[in-house]
């Protein structure tokens, strides 16, 4: 990518991640239209999507994200307008505009050049804006052909001007404009260049005149080359309104001084300006006359008007003076201040919301964790002691630390909406490509999970319902002769269930087929001919690598590499899926999901004198280790023997020496083994350290944790140490 | 706007002139670049770390990171260190690619800290040292005798540490750990 200095490069970090929330707001907002028909405050919410990400392209200098928005902007426009509606074609169309400009913001991020494919897309979806556009072409920029519009713009914009509405509004061609602009003085530390601003005003109009004011700049000595002290006084010729040339300094709006008059427009304005800009009256007024903006007259007239206010010694309020002037109607200036008024709440609840550096987070969820770990050791240390008041306060200090740690492992977390909101969009296009009705239904919004979490799961989950799309619905004759409606359903829902997140998949077509996959694992050889399997057991096997049991390969799923990584991508976030299915009536795949991925529940085991944990969701029961038990490596539970791992033999350390010891059972899948320890410590919340590059090839071990009297404890990977077994068993057969 | 140049990689040999940690190790007195030390610690026993190579003593919880301990007279192929009183550990920030690795080494005890100018530094010999040249970034001369001053990038590289740990894990004959504590 270009080079750039550093806060360039944050701010143009930040315009992306902006950029793909105002897309994915835009698509929301299309499919609902798509689905509950057009509503103007959907339409304005997408336009203004676009106007954003436009304006923001053209202040990085993204020449081809401006040039393409425009166009897209344009049918918005007629669409808000009334001019053109909201066709099913112009929302499909609209959709992929989405897309394209998504595409070309990833390949800018990626810096992966722009190729054919883009580029004949990009040709496409310019010649289809067009046409979309087209019988209707010669109809006038909508954003000037209302004149109540107008009005509403302009009370909406920041500054404290209601300019005039003249009688010889609406304009139809460019106006002259009149922008005065004192830039703040962190401007430039804000990342920000005064030049790429008045760049990007030539592309909505033109500069008829420029004056640099250099009089805030100290002298040399003084000057902090950091500091911006410019200010610019601009007569601008444009078609564009108000509100638009506003947006254009959107970014430094509130800590500049910004000031848009129609040119040669409202005296009382020009006072109100000359009055609020720190530089003298009278040059600045000069000034205003050097750019063209005022006439000498005007000027004169504007500073007599100032003399005589100054000696009645007070300033009317400008709503005021306009009435009185019978510029403006009063109910429409008393509408326009509560609108004001309401712009400006809606603009602090938007302030409410920080963005955070996901490592400061981090760190923080850490720090909250050595808290835990410290409390636990002080009530301890207090429990010993035997004082009353101490044990009661290092209680309420344990209570406090509980408090902030969910506090904070809240930070972390999002909305499951957020993880929902690319289905609407995947269920759609599946859909078309599959050529079935299907509906989507969410629910279980505001059920909350680990944000790192539920970045993991968004492709498994992904493919859960393409797949459910694909093989779980039935094409419509199916389901009308099996008397369902034709239109098939997914539904995707989310809740909180016993300290973890319960995330399902359903569908209401025809459930899994257990013969069908019997046969196939029996064909792979994944399970004997003479194996019982219960209907779950069966279920799970279409999670074995290479297992797919569609009769045709389609593009959308089949391919047979998906549920196995699907599984392995949901254990590895330390979830586990499950499958309930009714013939003819559908499926339902169950993602549970632990709630954080930073604390577990751990279960402590004693190896001679070490510490190791094991997590507890991986234990099933912890047994005597049998005196009978030779050195086989198996013990008979149940009558079914349990193949035995010895933790010291695994670790090479000296053979235990104990008489009594335990087994602790742990499952994981299908398999289950006994693992023989010294002894048997009890459950305790564990926070789970990384333990770093150097450990990171070590197998049987995933992490530490630090225990409550400070030692480190290291967690023992379960599916590994189950694997490394069977490996480990059959070398040492060889060996003795 | 000036470009701020993130570190290059530890293996770059860096100036050798500057200031060194004495420690003392089996009778042998080694300089450590005094800008890779972040503390010096009491000795404490570390958490034994199952099938590592023998050089890496364990973890240790340094106020709630879990940081690794590293014998490094093993790591020269020297019989294990003796722990007694003097005994401690020395926290290193070392830069590994774009991150820094947090290690502690365990020493016999921290002298005093030396400055030594470019003239009373002479490169690595040959052989002769009893260590991997790699792993001397030069000899500085302390009246009349010369020290090793340590590469400590490549003596704790954790990408070769890393592989050796990957062959520890595979077969026994590299870690048989019965440390004395």
């Amino acid at each position: 990518m270009m080079d750039m200095d550093p806060q360039m490069a944050a701010a143009l970090q930040t315009f992306f991640e902006e950029s793909r929330d105002l897309l994915q707001d835009m698509e929301s907002a299309l499919l609902f239209m798509e689905e509950q028909g057009a509503d103007l405050e959907r339409i304005n919410a997408v336009f203004r999507a676009a106007h954003t990400i436009k304006g923001s392209a053209g202040l990085f200098g993204l020449e081809e994200v401006v040039r393409f928005t425009h166009r897209l902007e344009n049918l918005l426009d007629q669409i808000r307008s009334g001019t053109k509606t909201l066709s099913p074609g112009n929302i499909t169309l609209l959709l992929s505009c989405g897309d394209h400009i998504n595409d070309y913001l990833d390949r800018l991020v990626s810096a992966t050049p722009l190729d054919q494919h883009f580029l004949s897309e990009d040709l496409r979806l310019l010649a289809a804006l067009q046409s979309a556009l087209g019988e209707n072409s010669s109809a006038t920029d909508p954003s000037l052909t209302e004149p109540s519009l107008t009005v509403y713009d302009d009370v909406e914009s920041r500054t404290e001007f209601i300019h005039e509405v003249s009688s010889d509004a609406p304009v139809k061609s460019a106006a002259n404009w009149h922008i005065s602009l004192r830039f703040g003085q962190d401007t430039f530390r804000d990342g920000m260049d005064p030049l790429s601003f008045l760049r990007y005003l030539q592309q909505i109009g033109e500069i008829t005149g420029l004056v640099t004011l250099t009089d805030a700049l100290p002298a040399l000595s003084m000057m902090d080359a950091e500091t911006c002290y410019l200010g610019f006084e601009i007569a601008f010729r444009s078609v564009a309104d108000k509100a638009s040339i506003l947006d254009v300094f959107d970014f430094v709006k509130d800590n500049s001084i910004i000031h848009v008059l129609p040119a040669h427009g409202q005296i009382a304005a020009y006072l109100k300006m000359i009055q609020q800009l720190p530089e003298g009256d009278q040059h600045l007024g000069e000034i205003l006359v050097a750019v063209g903006s005022l006439t000498p007259e005007e000027l004169q007239k504007a500073l007599a008007l100032q003399e005589g206010s100054d000696q009645t010694g007070q300033h009317l309020p400008l709503g005021e003076i306009l009435v009185e002037q019978k510029m403006v109607q009063e109910p429409v200036v008393q509408g326009a201040l509560e609108k004001q008024q309401q712009q400006r709440e809606s603009k602090n609840a938007e302030r409410q919301l920080l963005r955070v550096r996901a490592h400061d987070l981090d760190h923080l969820v850490d720090l909250v964790g050595e808290l835990v770990i410290a409390s636990a050791a002080n009530r301890l240390f207090a429990g010993r002691e035997d004082l009353e008041s101490r044990l009661e306060s290092s209680s309420q200090v344990a209570r406090l630390v509980e408090e902030i740690r969910d506090g904070a492992l809240r930070l972390r977390m999002i909305d499951v909406a957020e993880l929902f909101q690319r289905f609407p969009r995947v269920v759609r296009d599946t859909a078309r490509t599959l050529n079935k009705d299907i509906r989507l239904e969410i629910s279980g919004e505001g059920t909350e999970l680990d944000k790192s979490m539920a970045e993991k799961i968004s492709d498994p989950l992904m493919h859960l319902v393409r797949n459910a799309m694909d093989h779980g619905i039935e094409p419509a004759e199916q389901r009308l002769a099996a008397g369902k409606p034709a239109q098939g359903s997914i539904i995707l829902h989310a809740r909180h269930d016993s300290g973890g997140i319960v995330i399902e998949v359903s569908d209401d077509g025809g459930g899994l087929n257990r013969e069908k996959i019997r046969r196939k694992a029996l064909e792979k050889g994944l399970i004997s001919a003479d194996q019982l399997l219960t209907d779950p057991e069966i279920y799970a096997l279409i999670f074995a690598p290479g297992f797919s049991t569609a009769d045709t390969i389609s593009d959308i799923s089949g391919r047979g590499v998906g549920m196995d990584v699907v599984r392995q991508n949901i254990e590895s976030v330390r979830g586990r899926i499950d499958i309930d299915s009714t013939p003819g009536r559908g499926t339902t795949m169950r993602i549970h999901l632990p709630l954080t991925l930073s604390i577990i529940d751990g279960f402590l085991v004693r190896l001679a004198q070490d510490t190791y944990v094991i997590p507890a969701e991986a234990v099933e029961e912890c047994l005597e280790y049998p005196q009978t038990v030779g050195s086989v490596g198996y013990m008979e539970l149940r009558d079914q023997p349990l193949p035995l791992l010895d933790l010291s033999a695994v670790f090479k350390k000296a053979e235990l020496s104990e008489t009594r010891r335990n087994v602790v059972v742990v499952r994981h899948g299908m398999e289950r083994i006994g693992v023989v320890v010294s002894g048997i410590l009890g459950n305790q919340q564990t926070v789970i350290k990384p333990l770093g590059k150097l450990f990171e090839r070590v197998p049987g071990v995933s992490a530490a944790t630090i225990l409550g009297n400070g030692d480190v404890a290291p967690i023992l990977d379960i599916p590994t140490l189950i694997q490394r077994h069977y490996a480990i068993s059959a070398k040492s057969a060889l060996v003795h | 706007m000036e470009m701020i140049a993130v570190g290059g990689a530890s293996t770059e040999p860096r100036s050798r002139s500057g200031q060194y940690l004495i420690v003392q190790l089996q009778g042998e007195a080694f300089g450590l670049d005094i800008t890779d030390v972040r503390e010096i610690i009491a000795y404490m026993v570390p958490t034994q770390i199952p099938m590592m190579p023998d050089f890496v003593v364990g973890v240790i919880n340094l106020r709630g990171q879990v940081v690794p301990v590293i014998d490094m007279a093993r790591r020269f192929g020297r019989p294990a260190t003796q722990i007694h009183k003097r005994s401690c550990i020395i926290i290193l920030d070392l830069q590994d690619g774009h991150s820094r690795q947090r290690l502690g080494v365990v020493v016999d005890a921290v002298n005093e800290v030396l400055e030594f100018g470019t003239e009373q530094v002479e490169p690595a010999p040959q052989f002769g040292a009893g260590l991997r040249t790699e792993f001397i970034r030069g000899m500085g001369k302390v009246e009349g005798n010369f020290m090793i001053l340590l590469e400590m990038g490549r003596v704790l590289s954790l990408e070769e540490m890393s592989a050796l740990s990957a062959i520890a894990a595979e077969d026994g004959t590299i870690g048989t750990a019965d440390y004395g504590v």
